[in-house]
């Protein structure tokens, strides 16, 4: 496969890579590539110069912020977060997520950078980042400021980044005391994408849910939250019928998506079994002493 | 500063040979590793990256060589499935794939191969389903895998034990 040509630069610092993303309309981010290149095969965007970020040491690594959450570099791939121990002992359920994104290969390459900002709706990481309250930074030339994920993802393919802007890290603050979390997917296969996605974030009080986050992925273009179940949710009992009575009637004001992979309907039942599975595998994390169930793989 | 161009000064070791060349910065590594280097031991099944037969081993990560372009890879550590036997003596693993017939046509096998290299390397004693996770990129249209599955248990035990594996009587389970 011949690819459009292109030029190539790999900028030694973070400054430079802003600079170059400043100067130029055609400039694009090159992360882990692995959703970028087959763009430039299918010749679907066009872009003048790549800008390989993937070696910058501004984007790397994993740290543990004062507060106890974590600051993910854009940078890092999926691997990195499944094998992270910090990852796994406050934030078991992200490693597992990232573990269980298709394959070995893709996970050895591709970023939670590139994962969040191609916006792409099957994409593993934007819904759980949602549900776990986490915090994009992003730094251009004229400085940095930080949005919340959810107001991150705009639309299909679309996010709130500026042109010459970067997404430098991801924050994501600490579990919350006496909360879980937990992760659901409806696929045809292991690790394959997903026709309907939860993600739940719950903090118990006693044998009561006293604060929820309940997020739906592929029933929009963006991940979305129910308020409204999670209203139902907040104040119940944290047991298996409360949190089904409380999951009927998930997506019951959405219009959800239809595609060849399913009718609007069929997505929003999903949407109540897949949310009902996610709140409870979140209950009996908040239970035990994860912070994230072991349950559901992805 | 990073130099910008549609070309590039790239400088890789492959199979521990060391080599120089100027690259087209959209040039896939695939074609770098087929077309430049002549090994055309990696093979293109699908060129999306979704069928695993490119795979290489990078810096020691498992990576899919349709997915990352060549000037990316600079100063980079290769593996191709050219450098797995040593001389005429197969890899235990190669061996083991001869041994259980774990290939047909042996499209997909330099893939298969690398991703079970890699695997066995991080896990040398994985059970059947994290073999099966461990080959999940990688797409076979000819032997429903469950002899690719035999051969890589086969030569973690041979590996455990120290010794070459030892051939399955026919029809046998491993
Ligand atoms: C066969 C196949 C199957 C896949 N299946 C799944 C799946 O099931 N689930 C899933 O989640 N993913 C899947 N992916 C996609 C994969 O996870 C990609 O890695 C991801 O979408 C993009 O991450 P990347 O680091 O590779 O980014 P790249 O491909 O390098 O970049 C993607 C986009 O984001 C921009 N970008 C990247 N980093 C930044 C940054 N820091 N700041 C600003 N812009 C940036 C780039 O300019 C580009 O537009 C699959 C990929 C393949 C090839
Ligand atoms: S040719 Fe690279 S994954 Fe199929
Ligand atoms: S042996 Fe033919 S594709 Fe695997």
């Amino acid at each position: 496969m011949l690819l459009e040509q292109v030029e190539y630069v790999r900028p030694q610092s973070l400054d430079e890579a802003l600079e170059i993303l400043a100067n130029d309309d055609g400039a694009a981010p090159l992360a882990g590539g692995q959703s970028l290149t087959n763009v430039l095969k299918n010749r679907v965007a066009s872009v003048d110069v790549l800008v390989d970020i993937s070696r910058l040491d501004d984007l790397a690594g994993i740290a543990r912020t004062a507060d106890g959450g974590l600051s993910i570099g854009a940078c890092v791939t999926y691997d990195e977060l499944d094998r992270s121990a910090d990852v796994r002992q406050t934030h078991w359920l992200l490693g597992e997520v990232a573990a269980h994104i298709e394959d070995q290969q893709i996970r050895n390459k591709g970023t939670i950078g590139g994962n969040c900002c191609l916006s792409d709706p099957t994409n593993n990481l934007p819904p759980l980042l949602v549900a776990l309250d986490a915090v994009m930074e992003l730094r251009s030339r004229a400085g940095q400021r930080s949005v919340a994920s959810a107001d991150f993802f705009k639309g299909y393919f679309a996010t709130a980044l500026e042109p010459g802007e970067l997404l430098v890290s991801v924050t994501v603050p600490p579990m919350p005391a006496g909360s879980g979390a937990g992760y659901t997917s409806l696929a045809v296969g292991a690790d394959a994408k997903a026709m309907v996605r939860a993600a739940a974030r719950v903090t118990l009080d006693g044998g009561t849910i006293a604060d929820s986050r309940l997020v739906l992925a592929r029933v929009a273009h963006v991940p979305v939250r129910d308020t409204d179940a999670e209203a139902r949710l907040n104040g119940g009992d944290a047991t298996e019928e409360s949190v089904a009575a409380a999951c009927a009637g998930v997506a019951d004001g959405m219009q959800p998506i239809a595609d060849v992979h399913g009718s609007s309907e069929y997505r929003r039942q999903m949407a109540k079994v897949m949310a009902r599975r996610a709140v409870s595998q979140a209950v009996a994390a908040a239970r035990g002493s994860r912070n994230g169930s072991k349950a559901g793989g992805n | 500063m990073g130099e910008r161009g549609t070309s590039h000064a790239v400088t890789v070791e492959v199979n521990g040979e060391k080599v120089s060349r100027i690259v087209a910065a959209r040039q896939l590594l695939v074609h770098f590793l087929r077309d430049t280097l002549g090994l055309t031991g990696t093979h293109i099944g699908c060129d999306t990256g979704n069928c695993g037969a490119c795979s290489v081993i990078v810096n020691g990560k498992l990576v899919k060589s349709c997915m990352i372009l060549a000037p990316q890879v600079d100063g980079a550590t290769i593996e191709t499935v050219e450098g797995l036997a040593d001389g005429d003596s197969l890899s235990p693993l190669q061996e083991s794939f001869h041994e259980h017939h774990a290939l047909q046509c042996g499209y997909c096998t330099p893939g298969m191969l690398m991703s079970a290299t890699y695997l066995l390397r991080q896990n040398p004693d994985p059970t059947d389903e994290e073999i099966r996770r461990g080959i999940r990129g990688n797409i076979c249209r000819c032997t429903g895998y469950v002899n690719i599955v035999k051969a890589i248990r086969a030569a973690s035990r041979e590996q455990a034990s120290g010794g070459r594996p030892v051939p399955a009587a026919a029809g046998e389970e491993v």
